[in-house]
């Protein structure tokens, strides 16, 4: 059933901002710090810190230590849990117009003047 | 900060718009087709009050293991034959659905679907966003296919 659950919320919510799409977007080529993700960007490396932060709460992307540094990776899991849920939306409400399709299609031909039970 | 997902889905369905807003809004013809599939919906679990502020609701029963699952909404706009909008309880979910009267018989059904979390929902929030559902698929799936999966 079509219920959406806070994480997928949170997750949609992540991706709604432009510079956060970004920056997955640079991350599916290739693991990468803050610092060399803010490089491309007019952005302060404070301002990448907080969007990662948000990618990172919402399981689009992990962070692990390597050395000094922590690289960020992306997580598709998240991304396919999105797409399955576009795609449930979509299917149910082409099924359901299809259904509306094939009751339409009795309702008129009936012949003009409708009879009811009583 | 902007918010969320958007699904454009558009139909043209052979049939004038007056039946086709008839169908969507009287409980014996939603029983017909509401679905989902796999789902009954039956007759007397379906509830229409309809005007602005007023209950839509239906009852789906799986045909599987008999679970059942009630969509409770408020409906927000009503313009028949023309636009029909409710807003989902539980998630935020607002679909509106617009008939255009393609004046050869037929008519075209825009359904348009777009969650907004309750912490999202204020005016400065809502001014930002435009990222339709269509996109996020394309999207979607070219993050995917720029990263493919490792199967362990």
């Amino acid at each position: 059933m079509p219920v959406l659950e806070d994480e997928l919320s949170r997750t949609l919510s992540a991706l709604a901002d432009p510079t956060r799409r970004a920056l997955l977007g640079r991350l599916a080529k290739a693991d990468a710090t803050v610092n060399e993700l803010a490089e491309p960007f007019a952005l302060t490396q404070q301002a990448i810190s907080r969007h990662v932060h948000v990618l990172e709460q919402a399981g689009l992307i992990s962070r692990t230590r390597v050395a000094q540094s922590r690289p960020c990776h992306l997580e598709p899991a998240r991304l396919d849990a999105v797409e399955a849920w576009i795609n449930e939306q979509r299917q149910m409400w082409a099924e359901r117009y299809d259904r509306l399709d094939r009751h339409l299609e009795r309702l008129q031909s009936r012949p003009a003047k409708r009879e009811r039970k009583p | 900060m902007t918010e969320v997902a958007e699904l454009n889905y558009r139909r043209v369905h052979r049939a004038p718009r007056e039946l086709i807003f008839e169908c969507m809004t009287t409980p014996e013809h939603l029983a017909q087709f509401w679905g989902p599939s796999g789902s009954t919906t039956p007759i007397d679990g379906i509830t229409v009050d309809l005007r602005p502020g007023g209950v839509f609701e239906t009852l789906m029963i799986s045909e599987v293991d008999g679970s059942q699952y009630t969509m409770s909404a408020v409906y927000q706009d009503i313009e028949p034959p023309e636009r029909l909008v409710w807003r989902e309880s539980a998630s935020g979910m607002v679909t509106t659905i617009t008939f255009n009267d393609l004046g050869d018989g037929t008519t075209e059904v825009v359904t348009h679907q777009a969650n907004v979390p309750a912490h999202f929902r204020t005016p400065a929030a809502r001014s930002g966003f435009a990222t339709s559902l269509d996109r996020f698929d394309a999207y979607v799936a070219a993050l995917n296919a720029a990263n493919p999966h490792q199967d362990a």
